[in-house]
């Protein structure tokens, strides 16, 4: 500001100075990032480590050198989980602050909550959680997991290793409701069979009746998609009644760090497919872990969800740093390529141009009685692959939409 | 068929212990004393929190559990006597001032410790009963709400604190005309009915998840519990607790746990409805 | 007309109080010139909510109805409006057709849920308790919608995630609709907000009113003295609820979607807190209250970060208990006093019941 009034003041400059010097400005004023994740309420648990995770990105970034030569300011404002602020801070983040990029949301509530408002901006938006899949978008970069990736690995192994009978155990909402008809779509050709299939309102604690259904289906394996604290508690109820039958979620132990919370064996017999957990050992994960753990040694565990906030930012330095440019369409640009990706702590991973979610290294963890966490499995690299193949191209059209395998893109 | 039975029998149990023990605390200090106290389940998370605390500085289960529900008396008492003490005559103002405090309590807790808190291992083994399994454990809870229903029971009907306590409530004045202490009175059972929040959270902090807000959980089933149960709480709340377990344990068994959260509702507002008095109320009519 | 605008049941008469509120209007008609579209923006949605809190203040305040199911009005008015403008569409004056309509589906509910309530004589904290009973199960209901079978029309409820794909309110105008979003949205809203709001001092006033605050006192000398109790609580019980799905109207066209965090708890507990905190006896209390109440909170979240929660918590605890008739009622009160010289308040206070 004071720089400008220096400048309007000194009139004799020719024009061209005048021009010439406000570009020099803009291209060492700071690349301002806002972020909106919930640290206070239900969802601290999860904000937390997600707001860390930038954090550390940020500083990481700054200190050799920033963005394209600019610094990155953070700017973080904290939602409370109310879908409502969400709305009102990410208006304020792209209106009032004129972010260059927009991070955060947990749930899928807030991110559809705030897509609306990206969407008539011109400012692209990422979101860093696993979720249901589905959103395709042009102003969205999805760096979490989505089910083809977790479940179309985690699935199949299950039914090979245990068998085929299967119980779910699904929150009731969204994510409970698509991610078990994955399961169902997933082990029709495996022959695999739904021997019980329960959804649990958002909340509840108690579980006693599920336990007893499930004792009494006799199921192989059960498939968790339980969410929340509140719905954890199914694990130390049912260990307590010694339910002893194997569980494989895709969300479980790297997101919620269950095997932290609980002690040994609540959380035994667990199976999850990964592209991130905090006992990955590979030299690139130990190294961002030192760092990590440097910065903030009180960290209980560091999830999925912190590393993809982490990630999330590496991954715009490269796209911006490639495009030489902060703009969304010159960054799209390089997303069409098919190319744009970064050498994350989990491998290399690249984002995919039809619907601008990222491919991922997955790995299939387990849990022992000790509530050690083990790798069984490498899959190596998976692509997400489902919304190019039902119909969303965004490097051909924007609809903007949340697609599930109910609700599918138009044929053309 | 004695399994099925057993069962049956089981999930009722376990759903009268939860609204029994979610509700005890505040059956004393809303359907006694008439505050609404919305950091009901902050007390509650108290008794988890001091509870894990104690389990994991050594100290035996059913001690660190005592200890989680004495905590929460104390606070309570202390919070009595500085804070809503001017509130008795303004329930509604008791309201905003608990929330408040909610508020304050969950998010300290979540500064000062952190996201979530070490969990207790669930004590006691498991059982079958013909195909089932069962935990042990859940059969001590439903054990602990029959003493927590006799307890208060007693407590108020049959010793001298209860009957000063009932006097005083009702008619403060005359209460205290008469010689009884109203402060310490209205103190102590405050701190019973937040002890017995602690009791709560103490009994179940082995089977749950350990998070600042976890005590929102019980909140809607203690309040529900309580009005069901009318005026009269001594009277109300184990009648109420059985009508509401019935209806929650057998839709939960028949239609899953969406309809059974939804009915339990549904079933609250259709009892209001035709018990404007609540279980008491009707009890009270019926035999006199 | 003037007589029924400074009549008894509401504080702020005479010319000074007048005046202030003509002042007030004036700067919150020119506002939008001096700050960015974000302010104007954001000053609208805060006014969304003031409706709502009119509404139960209304219930409570005057008439004693403490309903916890303003949320519960606010959900079915945004889902009403939501469907019926997906279906009907923005253009030919669909959207404003969609909040009516989206009103009197609210006016409908509310008749049914107040009828079953106040002639099967739920009273007190009963009262509370159903209202609050049936906005969890709606909350509870609406999560569970995420499947395609949940749609009406063409628009899908979609659960927990929330639905959207309406478009905001448009205003029908000669030579084509005015959208009304924002600085138009803002003086919409502020228009319907100063509307409401003197109707409600008028309705307060009146007769009508008098009976009202008669019931609070004591139903049963009013029923004695020949009012039908219920058909009048049954009305105010319709307006305030109507209120309420308005604000939830309103919301959605703002920012073009609901879900059902917006019903359940703790949003449920809102209203009651706005009110409660501003003083529930008197609608300019509740006005001037719930504003400065959903700023403030919405600057501690901004600049206070963690520590926003707890600031909340000790400012409402603190102001509740140096203020106990609410802390505008109390404040105005303060001042009747003063310029009284010992005089009496001019609002009795409530909480001796």
């Amino acid at each position: 500001m004071k720089r400008r009034t220096l400048l309007a003041g000194a009139a004799a400059l020719p024009l061209f100075n005048i021009i010439d010097s406000e570009r020099a400005h803009a291209d060492t004023k700071p690349i301002k990032i806002g972020l909106l994740e919930d640290i206070s309420g239900d969802l601290a648990v999860f904000g937390i480590p997600k707001l860390h995770g930038s954090q550390l990105a940020v500083e990481e970034i700054n200190g050799k050198g920033g963005i394209l030569g600019r610094q990155i300011e953070l700017m973080q404002l904290d939602p409370q989980g109310d879908n409502a602020r969400y709305q009102e801070f990410a208006r304020r983040m792209l209106q009032k602050e004129k972010v260059d990029l927009l991070i955060g949301g947990i749930t899928s509530a807030s991110r559809e909550a705030i897509r609306p408002i990206v969407d008539r901006t011109n400012t692209l938006y990422i979101y860093t959680n696993q979720y249901e899949g589905g959103v395709c978008d042009a102003s969205m970069i999805s760096v979490g997991a989505v089910p083809e990736q977790q479940l179309s690995t985690l699935i199949p192994w299950m039914v090979e290793k245990f068998g085929k009978r299967v119980y779910t155990v699904a929150a009731d909402y969204n994510f409970g409701h698509l991610s078990a008809e994955w399961g169902r779509t997933l082990l029709k050709p495996l022959g695999g069979q739904v021997v019980g299939e329960e959804f649990i309102p958002l909340g509840v604690s108690q579980f006693a009746q599920t336990i007893q259904n499930i004792q009494k289906a006799k199921p192989d394996w059960l498939y968790m998609l339980n969410v929340g604290a509140a719905q954890n508690s199914f694990f130390p109820q049912a260990s307590a009644a010694h339910l002893d039958i194997p569980m494989g979620s895709p969300i479980k132990i790297m997101l919620g760090f269950e095997h932290k919370q609980f002690p040994a064996p609540v959380m035994a017999n667990m199976y999850a497919a990964a592209n991130w957990f905090e006992e990955l050992d590979t030299p690139a994960a130990e190294d961002f872990k030192k760092r990590w753990r440097a910065k903030f040694p009180k960290e209980t565990y560091i999830n999925d969800m912190g590393y993809n906030a982490y990630v999330a930012l590496y991954m715009y330095k490269m796209l911006a740093e490639r495009a030489k440019s902060l703009n969304k369409d010159d960054i799209r640009k390089v997303i069409a390529k098919g190319d744009a990706g970064i050498d994350a702590p989990e491998g290399h991973i690249v984002i995919d141009p039809k619907s601008q979610h990222t491919s991922h290294h997955m790995r299939l963890l387990s849990v022992d009685k000790e509530n050690k966490v083990h790798i069984v499995k490498d899959f190596g690299v998976i692509q997400p692959y489902w919304l190019g193949q039902v119909g969303c191209d965004l490097t051909k059209s924007n609809p903007k939409e949340q697609y599930t395998p109910d609700h599918l893109p138009p044929k053309r | 068929m004695v399994a099925d039975l057993f069962s049956d029998f089981y999930q009722f149990a376990d759903v009268f212990a939860f609204l029994i023990l979610s509700a005890a605390g505040l059956a004393i200090i809303f359907g006694m004393m008439g505050v609404i106290n919305l950091a009901h389940g902050e007390f509650i998370m108290c008794g988890v929190y001091v509870t894990s605390a104690a389990y994991h500085a050594g100290l035996p289960l059913p001690l660190a559990q005592a200890c989680g529900a004495v905590v929460a008396g104390l606070i309570g008492m202390l919070l009595e006597v500085t804070i809503i003490r001017p509130l008795y005559s303004r329930p509604l103002d008791s309201l905003l001032v608990t929330w408040g405090i909610s508020l304050v309590a969950t998010q300290g807790t979540l500064i000062a410790l952190g996201s979530t808190f070490p969990g207790i291992d669930t004590p006691g083994h498991s059982f079958s009963v013909g195909e089932y399994s069962f935990s042990s454990y859940r059969m001590v809870l439903f054990a602990a709400s029959l003493c927590v229903l006799g307890f208060v029971y007693v407590l108020f009907m049959r010793t001298r604190f209860g009957v000063h306590a009932r006097a005083t409530m009702q008619n403060p004045g005359m209460a205290q005309a008469l010689g009884v202490r109203k402060g310490i009175i209205y103190a102590v059972s405050f701190g019973i009915g937040t002890g017995l929040a602690g009791l709560c959270g103490a009994l179940y902090a082995p089977t749950m998840n350990l998070i600042p807000t976890m005590g929102a959980s019980f909140l809607v089933e203690a309040f529900v519990t309580v009005v069901v149960g009318g005026a009269n709480v001594l009277l109300g709340t184990g009648p109420a607790a059985i009508a509401l377990g019935v209806i929650r344990a057998g839709l939960n068994a028949w239609y899953g746990q969406v309809v059974g959260e939804i009915g339990l509702l549904i079933a609250v507002v259709l009892i209001i409805r035709v018990l404007p008095d609540g279980f008491s109320g009707w009890l009270t009519r019926r035999t006199s | 007309m003037t007589n029924l605008l400074n009549g008894p049941q509401t504080l702020g008469r005479g010319r000074a109080f007048w005046s202030a509120a003509a002042a007030v209007l004036v700067v919150a008609l020119v506002y939008p010139l001096f700050v960015d579209s974000y302010d104007v923006g954001s000053t609208a949605y805060f006014l969304c909510w003031v409706f709502m809190a009119l509404g139960l203040c209304l219930m409570w305040g005057y008439n004693g109805m403490m309903s916890f199911g303003q949320t519960f009005f606010f959900g079915v008015g945004g889902y009403a409006y939501g469907v019926i403008e997906i279906n009907l569409g923005v253009a030919n004056g669909g959207a404003m057709a969609s909040l009516v309509a989206a009103l009197a589906v609210t006016a409908v509910a509310a008749a049914l849920l107040g009828y079953f309530m106040i002639y099967g004589r739920i009273g007190g904290m009963f009262f509370g308790i159903v209202t609050f009973a049936v906005t969890l199960a709606l909350a509870f209901f609406l999560n569970q919608t995420a499947g395609p079978e949940w749609h009406i029309g063409t628009a899908r409820l979609n659960g927990f995630n929330g639905m959207q794909g309406m478009d905001p309110l448009a205003l029908p105008w000669f030579g084509g609709d005015i959208d009304l979003e924002g600085t138009a949205f803002y003086y919409f809203v502020l228009v319907l907000l100063i509307v409401v709001y003197l109707l409600l001092r008028l309705l307060v006033n009146s007769r009508f009113g008098n009976v009202l605050v008669a019931i609070r006192e004591d139903p049963l000398r009013a029923e004695l003295l020949g009012y039908d109790v219920r058909r009048y609580s049954l009305v105010t019980f319709v307006i305030g609820s109507v209120l309420g799905g308005l604000s939830g109207a309103l919301y959605c066209s703002w920012g073009q979607f609901i879900s059902p965090s917006s019903v359940g708890l703790p949003a449920a507990a809102m209203p009651v807190v706005w009110v409660a905190f501003s003083g529930r006896s008197d609608v300019t209390a509740t006005l001037i209250g719930t504003l400065l109440l959903i700023a403030g909170f919405q600057a501690l979240t901004i600049y206070s970060e963690q520590w926003a929660l707890i600031l909340m918590g000790v400012l409402l605890a603190g102001t509740v208990l140096i203020a106990p008739d609410g802390l505008i009622v109390s404040l105005a009160n303060v001042v009747a006093r003063r310029r009284a010289r010992g005089g009496a308040a001019l609002k009795p206070s409530l909480q001796e019941r």
